[in-house]
């Protein structure tokens, strides 16, 4: 009798256990993160209110050398804007205003990590000021990430900095371009795979945004070439510092690509 | 320690964690967890399933609470919690009379205490790091960080491991 009991405790353990772990991995599978921000959106709206307030005093001892990124950015924008400006005068009066493909939508970042293998954002922006889950973020220096999910006046994005995270990039010279992802040892360190090994990437070389998907508009720099090494015989992968110091992040943008349900559409109907 | 003083305390030592979590960032390589500690302090009365049941709730409560991946956590602690009895018979008292109902370094002797946690926590730590990172990490980065991060938790585990002791 007592070792039948024994025997009916064992298999409810093992059985307790294969449930648990079942369990447990079916959710970091899909990506539970995002569904915990759903879920528990009422306990999230506390934690941003208060990381909200918390930032605010991290960003006093950092304001200096905010203050002189956006200067800089400022400046490098109202450059663009002088020559953007003489060009559409001329464009103008034989070509039809049309809608911009990207709209942009600023936020401040109230909350951050860079230390783990899935990290995120919290920006100060949501669905009452028009973001949606599946807009990419960026600032002048990089590619931050993707909205993951949204509550009215917050949103969650996962960070470039994340296992299951990449872009399009390309090198700035040669146009060649392939998957850039996160090495997941240093916040600054990105690795671009799939470039053809007769491509020559010198150490400094730009690397910028491809814009071959709707999230990320081109040409937005995101870092310079560190090395590069062969892989597998057929393609390289370049090392890249990237520009953006995702560990003093303040102030980003939200990319609204206008033109997305266009675009899916047409691939929906070529399939 | 009477019973409310004892539940204040876990209470205090998940708090702690929830703060570790969200505030004490050591960079990629080292991931700090009490877990461990709360998996060898489960009354060593109960049995391996109300084990893992905790454990799980204990993993899962972490998870949703702090910045994690929901799940990660509390696979790690169901992965720990399993083979506790075994380690406990095998490295602190192999005969099955447990006199005391909450481990600590003073009922198990220290060096046994210290082999125990950090056995349990090395299993922690693999389960964490491995689904934390596999197919998408080099084997030497979650080797390191897997080292890294079973040393660092097992010293932090003594902390409130200690503090127990000189409260009870």
């Amino acid at each position: 009798m007592k070792s039948r009991y024994g025997l009916f405790s064992a298999l409810t353990a093992i059985v307790l256990f294969i449930v648990l772990e079942t369990f447990s991995i079916v959710m970091v599978v899909k990506e539970g993160v995002v569904q915990r921000y759903k879920v528990l959106g009422a306990v999230r709206s506390v934690e941003s209110w208060f990381w909200e307030r918390t930032s605010k005093v991290s960003y006093y001892f950092n304001y200096k050398t905010e203050n002189e990124r956006l200067t800089a950015e400022n400046l490098q924008l109202r450059q663009q804007l002088s020559r953007y400006a003489a060009a559409q005068a001329e464009l103008d009066s034989v070509v039809r205003i049309v809608e911009p493909m990207y709209t942009f939508i600023g936020a401040t970042v109230i909350r951050n990590t860079v230390d783990r293998q899935h990290n995120f954002l919290i920006l100060d922006r949501g669905s009452a000021e028009g973001v949606e889950a599946g807009m990419g973020v960026v600032t002048s220096r990089g590619v931050i990430g993707i909205v993951g999910a949204v509550s009215r006046h917050y949103s969650y994005v996962k960070s470039l900095l994340g296992t299951d995270q990449s872009v399009s990039a390309k090198l700035a010279g040669s146009g060649a371009f392939g998957p850039m992802v996160w090495t997941g040892t240093s916040p600054d360190i990105a690795q671009l795979s799939q470039i053809p090994v007769h491509i020559q990437a010198a150490p400094g070389d730009t690397v910028l945004s491809s814009g071959y998907s709707t999230i990320y508009p081109p040409d937005i720099p995101l870092g310079g070439v560190v090395s590069s090494t062969v892989s597998q015989g057929s393609s390289q992968v370049i090392t890249v510092r990237l520009f953006e110091d995702f560990r003093s992040l303040r102030n980003v943008y939200v990319v609204k690509n206008n033109r997305k349900e266009e675009i899916e559409g047409l691939y929906e109907q070529a399939q | 320690m009477n019973k409310l003083n004892e539940i204040l305390f876990f209470v205090m030592v998940f708090i702690l964690q929830l703060v570790i979590s969200d505030y004490l960032h050591l960079g990629p390589w080292i991931s700090l967890s009490l877990i461990p500690f709360f998996i060898v302090s489960i009354s060593l009365q109960r049995s391996p399933q109300a084990v893992m049941l905790i454990a799980f709730g204990l993993g899962i409560g972490l998870d949703i609470l702090s910045d994690g991946v929901v799940g990660l956590n509390a696979f790690a602690a169901v992965m720990a919690a399993a083979p506790r009895k075994f380690f406990y018979r095998l490295l602190v008292n192999s005969d099955r009379q447990d006199k005391t109902e909450i481990l600590t370094p003073r009922d198990a002797g220290f060096a046994k205490y210290l082999r125990y946690l950090g056995i349990i926590t090395a299993i922690y730590m693999a389960a964490y790091v491995l689904l934390d990172c596999v197919s998408f990490r080099p084997a030497g980065f979650m080797l390191l960080k897997f080292a890294a991060s079973t040393v660092a938790s097992t010293a932090l585990c003594l902390l409130p491991a200690f503090s127990l002791q000189h409260r009870n």
